[in-house]
């Protein structure tokens, strides 16, 4: 180490006169093995080895020779599975000097396929078709034997043009025949395979018919409807972006479609392709009409309808309804942005009217009950400021009255309101209330 | 190791580019040099009759007649073959091929390279060693039989098997059944293998190989104005240290298919060291500012490659570009211009359906010009387009570019060396006795 430091012109420790005097007695006792360089003492850690490492008398001697004697030769061979004797030449191991006898290792992987031949008479007998002749079916049975029943390369190679399945069939009718024709009389054949299954060629015609079909799906029409439905989805968010800013007080209404038909569109890519509605007034359904982010005007009025008529009850909303069918506009048959304000309009005022027709209800049965009983000391009714106004038909100053009517409410709205500060008056007398309730006015 | 045993086979492709040789069981050809013979007329009699004698030869050849009868025509040329030969230019030399269209049209050359093969290159007796020869993979059996006739009465080969290339390629790769897309250097072909046989019926060839697409290379190169001049047609002389003077010399008598072949030498080293495969199909204006790549001839001039770099591929997959360039009119337009993936496409669609999905999800890349780069993901991009939907399209090619060229060759050596290939040998006994038409059975 003392030594690499030199070697580096690193400086030395502190003392530097003291460790030059240092590094030559270690030095001394590192020099000792003459044979072995300096540094390669250092390497193996100074110090001499603690055991021997290899045994030198071991070096020289030969291996044992009590074992085989093994060689390699080059010897000639030949092989069951020629039926020449062609003398092919390889390395053999020889031991003990007596080569290896048996057959060609390899020669057992000659295997072939059991095929059935048939002679002349069996073929006049049982095998006649009139749509084969001998010679082809010699041939037929020639190549099976040379090529395994690999039919595919059979039909390639046979001489006169035939599809795969004509010659499966012509061959395993031919050995079902045979197998039929051949099996002893006591035996029975309906157990070997090739009686129990006969080949169907109708079968494998119609499914290789199927399957090019499929394998012949070229990828042209995928593609071309695959970029009608982008145009589709492109043409559909301009007509979006552009309905969005026509209708700036319904964010939240567009937000909604919008987002549905992000996540339709994600979720369900349709393998339909939809040409862009065009109207507003479309007959598709509502769930195909979302995906392409149309804003559908009737929706939009249902929802409105809903808003505004949420502070009435399922029964108001049915005879405003009824109201309407009477006077014949049910729904407004145009649905523009004018038309459809005006629906709304009417709704309102149907709902005050018929709210009012109640109140007109309830007063005269609490005037009734009044007359009837003149000693009771029920609260009186409002006063007759408002019974001026009852009869009145200007709407709009019902409009204004029906809001600041007290005990008698118009809608739930004010079953719910808790501070009593509006009401005027106490709430009525029970008997009246009960009539009341029968219309549907609050208990306060 | 577990299926292979070691016969010493010798495993011969003489492809229409290169030929390679080598011992079976290897995973290289020790020798591979091009196959084509520089040829001089030797004594000078009158051109007419030495036409006349090599004329004979060549249609006694394809009458198939069983008359070696080299010693007519042989005497009077003298035949150089193997790269070391055909590098030293000689007066009068004239560089033939013996291959045309993929068929043998010169025994005698086919003969000569042979010999140049076992005796210069792999120092081998061939009568001690069977002999493995690949073969195109629609070779006419009157070929089959001449190469049987050669090979056993020439050489007295103790075996002999004749293998198609496809099987081979397939082979290499692990699979029986394939695709198999070759692009050597005459032609390309696309052959569909199942279970270890080809299917005759589904090959398809082009004849746009590599050599072509060096052709094409050289017009683009000379229509820019740009001169290959051969290696021997110029001398290099250091005038100062770091600069070189090219000094022209004049060899008047060298031949023009000589100075051709020189030339393709370049050109063709220039394809493979720039080209590159397209990522999409070639567009001319799309192409027209790609940066431009430099390469140095010999002969010390540096050229600027732009475009010319993806169209030579290009014309591989889209063989109407050949139109485009200048001086390739003489193009034979007989064959339908169809590109590489409409081959493959054409080939799988002649197979049976059931086979085909397997085939599309194993096609296999071979040949020299397959290991241009980005071949293998152009194709298969191709491909997925033009397959029907229903199969996965996978193109496999090794990533060793040697491995590609050589893949007929190995899987020869491969084939060779199986143990229970042993059996299926063509000996000379079985030639003796059946004739050289039993090879059809032997080798199917």
């Amino acid at each position: 180490m003392a030594d690499a430091k030199d070697i580096l012109g690193l400086p030395k420790t502190h003392f530097p006169s003291t460790q030059e005097k240092r590094p030559k007695p270690p030095k001394e006792s590192q020099r000792k093995p003459d044979g072995v360089s300096r540094e390669v003492y250092a390497l193996m850690g100074g110090l001499p080895p603690l055991m021997p490492t290899l045994d030198i008398s071991q070096l020289k001697r030969k291996p044992p020779s009590d074992k085989e004697k093994i060689s390699w030769q080059w010897l000639p061979f030949t092989s069951s599975a020629r039926t020449d004797n062609l003398k092919l030449y390889h390395w053999v191991k020889i031991v003990n000097g007596v080569p290896p006898t048996g057959d060609y290792s390899f020669a057992k992987y000659n295997k072939s396929v059991d095929i059935v031949r048939y002679t002349d008479e069996e073929y006049e007998k049982y095998l006649t078709d009139p749509n084969w002749t001998k010679e082809e079916t010699d041939q037929l049975f020639d190549l099976c034997e040379q090529f395994d029943l690999r039919f595919i390369v059979i039909a390639d190679r046979f001489p006169t043009s035939r599809s795969t399945e004509e010659l499966k069939s012509r061959y395993y009718a031919v050995s079902r025949a045979l197998v039929i024709a051949k099996a002893p009389p006591s035996g029975d054949v309906s157990g070997h395979p090739l009686v129990k299954d006969p080949y169907n060629i109708t079968h494998e015609v119609e499914r290789k018919r199927q399957l090019s079909t499929v394998l012949s799906n070229p990828k042209q029409p995928e593609r071309k409807d695959a970029e009608v439905l982008a145009e589709a989805k492109r043409v559909a968010d301009l007509r979006i972006s552009g309905k969005d800013a026509e209708e700036p007080e319904l964010p939240a209404n567009t937000e909604s479609v919008a987002p549905d038909a992000v996540a339709v569109d994600c979720v369900s890519p349709s393998p339909i392709p939809q040409p862009p509605a065009s109207t507003a007034d479309s007959a598709s359904t509502p769930a195909s009409l979302r995906m392409l982010r149309v804003y559908l005007r009737t929706t939009l009025l249902e929802q409105m309808v809903q808003a505004a008529s949420s502070s009435a009850g399922l029964r108001t909303i049915k005879r405003v309804d009824q109201t309407l069918q009477e006077l014949g506009v049910l729904k407004p048959k145009v649905p523009t942005k004018a038309v459809c304000a005006e629906h709304i309009e009417l709704r309102k005022e149907i709902l005050t009217l018929l709210n009012l027709q109640k109140q007109v209800q309830y007063k005269e049965a609490e005037v009734s009950t009044f007359r009837d009983n003149p000693y009771s000391d029920t609260i009186p009714t409002p006063s007759p400021p408002k019974r001026s106004h009852r009869g009145g038909d200007q709407d709009r100053l019902f409009i204004r009255d029906s809001d600041g009517f007290s005990g008698e409410r118009v809608g739930k709205r004010e079953h719910k309101r808790k501070a009593p500060g509006r009401y005027p008056e106490a709430p009525p007398s029970p008997p009246h209330s009960k009539r009341a309730r029968k219309m549907k006015a609050s208990d306060g | 190791m577990y299926g292979g045993d070691e016969v010493s086979a010798i495993v011969l492709d003489l492809g229409s580019h290169t030929c390679k040789a080598g011992y079976a069981g290897e995973d290289a050809p020790k020798a591979v040099f091009p196959s084509v013979v520089g040829s001089i007329e030797q004594s000078g009699l009158d051109d007419a009759v030495g036409i006349e004698k090599e004329s004979q030869s060549v249609s006694e050849a394809k009458n198939g007649i069983k008359t070696i009868d080299s010693d007519k025509a042989k005497t009077k040329r003298k035949l150089y073959v193997g790269s070391q030969a055909l590098g030293y230019r000689r007066d009068y030399m004239e560089v033939l091929s013996p291959i045309k269209d993929g068929l043998v049209v010169d025994w005698d050359m086919v003969d000569n390279i042979w010999d140049h093969a076992f005796r210069q290159c792999l120092l081998i007796d061939p009568k001690e060693h069977p002999m493995l020869l690949a073969e195109p993979s629609s070779n006419p059996q009157q070929q089959r039989e001449r190469t049987a006739e050669l090979m056993f009465e020439k050489y007295n080969v103790p075996a002999l098997f004749l293998a198609k290339n496809a099987v081979l390629t397939s082979f290499a790769s692990g699979r029986a059944t394939s695709l198999v897309v070759d692009c050597g250097g005459g032609s390309t072909t696309v052959a569909a293998v199942h279970d270890g046989y080809v299917l005759q019926k589904a090959v398809a060839s082009s004849p746009i190989g590599g050599e072509f697409l060096t052709d094409c290379m050289k017009k683009c190169l000379e229509s820019k104005g740009i001169v290959l001049k051969p290696r021997y047609s110029f001398k290099r002389k250091e005038i100062r240290p770091g600069e070189f003077q090219t000094v022209d010399l004049d060899f008047s008598n060298t031949t023009e298919s000589y100075k051709l072949y020189c030339q393709r030498v370049i050109a063709s080293d220039i394809k493979e060291a720039v080209c590159r495969a397209p990522d999409t199909a070639f567009d001319e204006t799309a192409y027209a500012n790609i940066p431009t790549t430099s390469y140095e001839l010999p002969d010390g001039q540096t050229i600027e490659i732009g475009a010319d770099r993806f169209k030579i591929p290009g014309i591989l997959f889209n063989p109407s570009l050949i139109h485009t360039i200048p001086g390739m009119d003489k193009f034979d337009h007989s064959t339908p211009s169809r590109g590489l993936p409409q081959m493959v496409i054409e080939s799988i669609n002649k197979c049976d359906v059931d086979i085909r999905r397997e085939l599309f999800s194993s096609i296999l890349l071979a040949g020299g010009t397959a290991s241009m780069q980005q071949m293998k993901e152009r194709l298969e991009k191709d491909l997925m387009e033009e397959a029907p939907q229903a199969a996965r399209v996978k193109v496999l090619a090794s990533g060793n570019a040697t491995e590609r060229r050589f893949s007929v060759w190995i899987g020869g050596s491969i084939l060779a060396s199986l143990g229970s290939f042993q059996q299926m040998w063509f000996s000379k006994s079985e030639f003796e006795e059946h004739g050289a038409s039993y090879i059809q059975r032997k080798c199917p």
